[in-house]
């Protein structure tokens, strides 16, 4: 006889508001049903009301781990839309910051899949790595969340001695290899609680169009750096780690080697950064009417953003987000379908999920 | 490319697909989403998301469908009548593209526009809220329930 089990919208293993109704028979899984809209703002109808500089502000405030990587794609378009260029240096800083973001995220990351494996030792390990990561990113922009430093031509604020942050990349590289990565992919606790388990197979990742890590980890090896770059990425070498298996530990395995691969971008923009502005902008911006697309690379997948301005306007007249976890969330019926109960919310953790994002 | 010209011969479209920031578009021409789509999962494209725009007067709403192939941002847009909810419609691709589903939903919860062949309960977004009052220049219905009017008009 199968039963019906809750969970959320006050989540087990997550600090955010959604609900899974799992249908269970025993303590496996047999089918569940997602519903979302416990943080919808209202953001996107927001944003026709605010002007060129206050619409930056709000869509920072999509998601706070990522809010870096919502301006940088939302002024992407923007500069489309009024033919202005980021100067080469604000190029490298925004990949700088993008792979700081990134890095601070899959540590954030670690360190939750670490407390819903009953690891809390390195729960607290990654959250010590994870401050190093927040430091640095204060030291550039001034904050630790939103950070402002987008607007449209260029950053706000320079790097002005960027080699003085590589011994921090050295320091976290060096603590990933020696810790973190042995422990993950090695202790028999995080073995038995990831391999196999939330499995999303390479067919049904294709059926359900997901991105970023989740993507990478069901063998899908896209990755919009490589594939469409922006920024200063072209000019960046890396490789995007890709694993077949499609479970939790392939996602880890995934983030632990794109860990690595963020401390490799790192060091080559901060020592190739190109002298000069950092901004474009004049004092007045002028758009064109039309619509302008972007997508960045988010930690956590794909992020698109469709901005539309009609000529001799202030404020746009629609700005459409699709973020990554829109894309991974609805994949996540197919992961716990046959898994135990008690690995639903380190299933559903695995995705990396942020609703703030995903309702918006 | 290769593939984006067997996309359009497949189609019959005699247009090009023409580069405009960021976004290679084709004017479907008599194809409809459906083939669109179709045509899409031949190529092994990825489906990104659909952008809905309301237009000026009674023009109706545009819709922009995304697809992602080898890193190039694809768009066929679609332009369907429809102040009221009865004409604003279009059909769905759910069955077609799995991927489809939730973006579906929040047009259809935004915008009021029927993506036909398929049900919205419960709602994704905002459940218990009625459609079309969110992304709407004005309400859907002609005697809204008092707190649904447009919220465009609220903010303005």
């Amino acid at each position: 006889m199968s039963y019906k089990i809750p969970m959320g919208p006050y989540h087990p293993g997550l600090e955010e508001p959604y609900k899974l109704d799992m249908i269970c028979e025993g303590e496996t899984v047999v089918d569940a049903e997602l519903n979302i809209g416990f943080n919808f703002r209202g953001i996107e109808h927001l944003a026709e009301t605010r002007n060129y500089v206050q619409v930056i502000a709000l869509m920072e405030r999509v998601c706070g781990i990522c809010s870096f990587i919502h301006t940088l794609t939302l002024c992407q378009a923007m500069e489309k839309l009024t033919g202005l260029e980021a100067p080469p240096r604000a190029q490298y800083i925004r990949v700088v910051m993008a792979e700081l973001e990134r890095l601070h995220s899959h540590v954030l990351w670690a360190g939750i899949a670490a407390k819903l494996m009953g690891f809390k030792t390195m729960f607290m390990t990654c959250f010590a790595l994870r401050e190093k990561v927040m430091d640095v990113l204060q030291a550039i922009s001034g904050n630790r969340v939103n950070y402002s430093m987008n607007h449209v031509g260029g950053v706000n604020r320079d790097i002005e001695d960027p080699i003085a942050l590589v011994p921090m990349i050295d320091e976290l590289e060096r603590e990933m290899m020696r810790t973190v990565i042995p422990i993950f992919t090695t202790s028999s606790t995080a073995r038995s609680r990831c391999a196999g388990i939330g499995v999303l197979t390479h067919e049904k990742a294709i059926s359900c169009a997901v991105v970023g890590p989740t993507a990478r980890a069901s063998g899908i090896p896209q990755d919009l750096r490589r594939d469409a770059p922006y920024a200063a990425y072209a000019e960046m070498k890396f490789e995007v780690p890709v694993e077949q298996a499609g479970d939790v530990r392939a996602r880890l395995f995934v983030r632990a080697l794109e860990i690595i691969e963020s401390c490799h971008i790192l060091r080559q923009a901060l020592a190739k950064m190109a002298p000069g502005e950092i901004s474009s902008a004049g004092e007045k911006l002028v758009f064109v009417s039309g619509t302008a697309t972007s997508r960045v690379e988010a930690p956590r997948g794909e992020v698109m953003y469709s901005v539309t301005w009609k000529e001799n306007s202030r404020n746009p007249a629609r700005v459409h987000v699709r973020t990554p976890t829109f894309a991974n969330m609805p994949a996540v019926r197919w992961m716990v379908r046959g898994a135990r109960l008690a690995d639903t919310p380190l299933i559903q953790a695995s995705i990396d999920p942020c609703y703030s994002c995903t309702d918006r | 490319m290769i593939a984006l010209e067997t996309i359009r011969e497949k189609l019959g479209v005699s247009e090009p697909w023409v580069e405009s920031r960021g976004t290679h578009w084709l004017n479907p021409g008599a194809a409809n989403i459906r083939d669109v789509t179709q045509a899409m999962n031949a190529a092994g494209a990825r489906f990104v998301t659909i952008t809905a725009h309301e237009l000026p007067g009674d023009a109706g709403l545009r819709l922009e469908y995304h697809w992602d192939l080898q890193g190039w941002l694809l768009g066929v847009p679609f332009q369907i009548a429809g102040k009221s909810p009865e004409s604003a419609k279009i059909d769905s691709i759910y069955d077609l593209c799995e991927a489809a589903d939730w973006i579906e939903r929040e047009v259809h919860e935004g915008f009021a526009i029927d993506f036909t062949g398929r049900v919205y309960e419960p709602l994704l977004l905002r459940a218990g809220d009625k459609p079309g009052v969110n992304l709407r220049e004005a309400p859907v219905q002609d005697n809204p329930a008092p707190g649904l009017q447009g919220q465009k008009e609220v903010a303005k």
